[in-house]
């Protein structure tokens, strides 16, 4: 029996104005507790796929579907809802400088409404697992990049994402902390979330293995760690 | 264990927007003015009130000194008349009351106007009759004036209608001014309130991005600039009846300077203490719902 797409692309094409198109004609379907690493050269428009998957721009061309619906006829608040259920880790992190570790982690529970009570005990708990919690009130500011790092991954998977999306995840942590990250994110598929992780981390992919996404020529082709010497050039 | 606090959490920093001091003391001057006109459309109110009161509560009769050479006997002649008239106005289910006015409140009231060195015994006096008419009483007019005219010829009716109908036109006239300045001040306030946010949302624009992107609702993020500018609208509100209140009664102090009365009944009810007292609660809402339906549009043209 074939497990549900949980993300669907359908001749997927994203171009930025009038210029030439980044991505073209791309189908890819991501199955529900799939873990798959996003590679590919800079440029090659890994982000602008992410981008796609997480709702925050539309195809140019194509159809994207998520967890079933086509989101070019979703409306705002459907969006809203569909995006509670992903969890990002942006490249550049996209915290908000002017708040706590704390409350930059509880901000997706608190989107959703959850009680305090419960936010201060979950975010305590997965602040503790990566080792912030010795500075939770910080203003993230001050927060040197691995922490802001780490502070991004707990607020990525604070609400348990059916799908969750990193953008180099692991670009910023020292070498210790970077397969524990891994590991969690690992955790996270074995319990069902759907995981993408777009990377450079030659050693992560060969530590950890799953199919990569290799994004070459503005196309797509999946490279499993079967194929042997393909999966081990990339 | 580090403690945080239960209230509601806002991620936009709000508080720190350069647009909060002109937001503030633009929405207390609008506050202060809207108070002002507000007392004065009440008092023009209950002045119109009491006008039309007046016009249905009671009338007037004068009885036109009869001409003759023989000055004692024509003023006797009009007080004949007048008896005449008294009596047969008492006679009437209508009439509450009916007083002749004597010579003494005719003199008080054609002072103003003759001086005080003027000897009115030696003037053709009218005689003035004021009859009040019993609550919700109606009066044929017309025929009153015509049974006067046979008891005595010399007697003239005045309803007040005329003249105060002038007056009354003429209040209304302000009024539909001071409701136009009302709403012009509203106007004026949102749209202030209205570009404010719109900056506000273009310099917290990465934020709202971060907000959309884990799943907020346009909502959400309204409901905190909603939050915000209803604070303000409020201690604006504060400040500008704060001002206003006692601009009102420089205000009433100096209308009461004015003689003849017209003025004095203009008076602010507590209803209408209440209402101008209560303008914060009533800025804080208009604040709040420009800044909420602000925010909702802007989003909904965002992805």
């Amino acid at each position: 029996m074939s497990k549900t797409p949980i993300i669907r692309m359908e001749n997927v094409c994203i171009r930025y104005g009038r210029g030439p198109e980044i991505l073209s004609n791309v189908n890819l379907s991501l199955e529900k507790g799939s873990f798959h690493y996003l590679t590919g050269k800079s440029g090659a428009g890994k982000t602008s796929l992410l981008s796609m998957m997480y709702l925050a721009q539309k195809p140019s061309k194509g159809t994207v579907s998520v967890f079933g619906n086509n989101v070019n006829f979703a409306n705002r608040n459907a969006l809203a809802m569909f995006r509670r259920r992903i969890g990002v880790v942006f490249q550049d992190f996209r915290l908000l400088e002017h708040s706590s570790a704390f409350d930059n982690v509880a901000l997706p529970l608190r989107v959703c409404g959850m009680n305090e009570k419960e936010i201060r005990k979950r975010v305590n708990e997965l602040l503790k697992w990566v080792e912030i919690d010795r500075s939770p009130t910080a203003i993230t500011s001050t927060l040197s990049g691995g922490e802001k790092q780490r502070v991004a991954i707990a607020r990525a998977v604070i609400n348990r994402p059916d799908v969750l999306l990193a953008d180099e995840p692991t670009g910023n942590v020292d070498n210790d902390i970077a397969p524990k990250l891994m590991k969690l994110f690992v955790e996270l598929n074995k319990l069902g979330t759907t995981v993408v992780i777009a990377t450079h981390n030659e050693n992560l992919i060969k530590e950890f293995c799953y199919p990569c996404i290799h994004l070459k020529n503005h196309g797509v082709t999946i490279i499993n760690p079967e194929d042997g010497d393909e999966y081990a050039e990339i | 264990m580090q403690k945080y606090s239960n209230m509601r959490h806002r991620e936009l920093p709000l508080s720190k927007d350069s647009s909060n001091l002109f937001l503030k003391v633009m929405i207390s001057i609008a506050v202060f003015l809207f108070a002002v006109t507000l007392s004065g459309v009440l008092s023009i109110n209950s002045m119109l009130v009491n006008w039309n009161a007046s016009i249905l509560g009671s009338l007037t009769v004068q009885i036109i000194p009869v001409n003759g050479v023989d000055k004692l006997k024509a003023k006797n002649e009009t007080l004949v008349q007048q008896e005449k008239a008294v009596a047969m106005l008492e006679a009437m289910p209508e009439v509450q009351k009916v007083t002749p006015l004597n010579d003494g409140q005719l003199e008080r009231l054609l002072k103003p106007w003759l001086g005080d060195d003027v000897d009115l015994s030696n003037l053709p006096m009218p005689r003035l009759i004021d009859v009040k008419l019993k609550k919700g009483a109606e009066v044929n007019f017309l025929a009153l004036a015509e049974k006067l005219a046979a008891v005595a010829p010399q007697a003239s009716l005045d309803n007040h209608k005329l003249w105060l109908n002038k007056l009354i036109n003429f209040a209304n006239g302000l009024k539909m001014l001071a409701l136009s300045v009302l709403v012009l001040v509203i106007g004026v306030t949102s749209g202030a309130i209205f570009y404010s946010t719109q900056t506000s949302l273009g310099l917290h624009k990465d934020i709202i991005e971060i907000l959309h992107l884990l799943g907020a609702k346009d909502t959400y993020i309204a409901q905190q600039y909603a939050a915000k500018t209803s604070v303000l609208g409020f201690i604006g509100g504060v400040i500008g009846v704060a001002c206003a209140v006692p601009t009102i009664f420089v205000i009433a102090h100096l209308a009461q300077q004015i003689e003849g009365g017209i003025i004095n009944e203009a008076r602010l009810s507590w209803g209408a203490w209440v209402a101008i007292l209560s303008l914060p609660l009533f800025s804080m809402l208009v604040a709040m719902q420009t800044a909420y339906y602000t925010v909702k549009r802007t989003l909904e043209k965002m992805m």
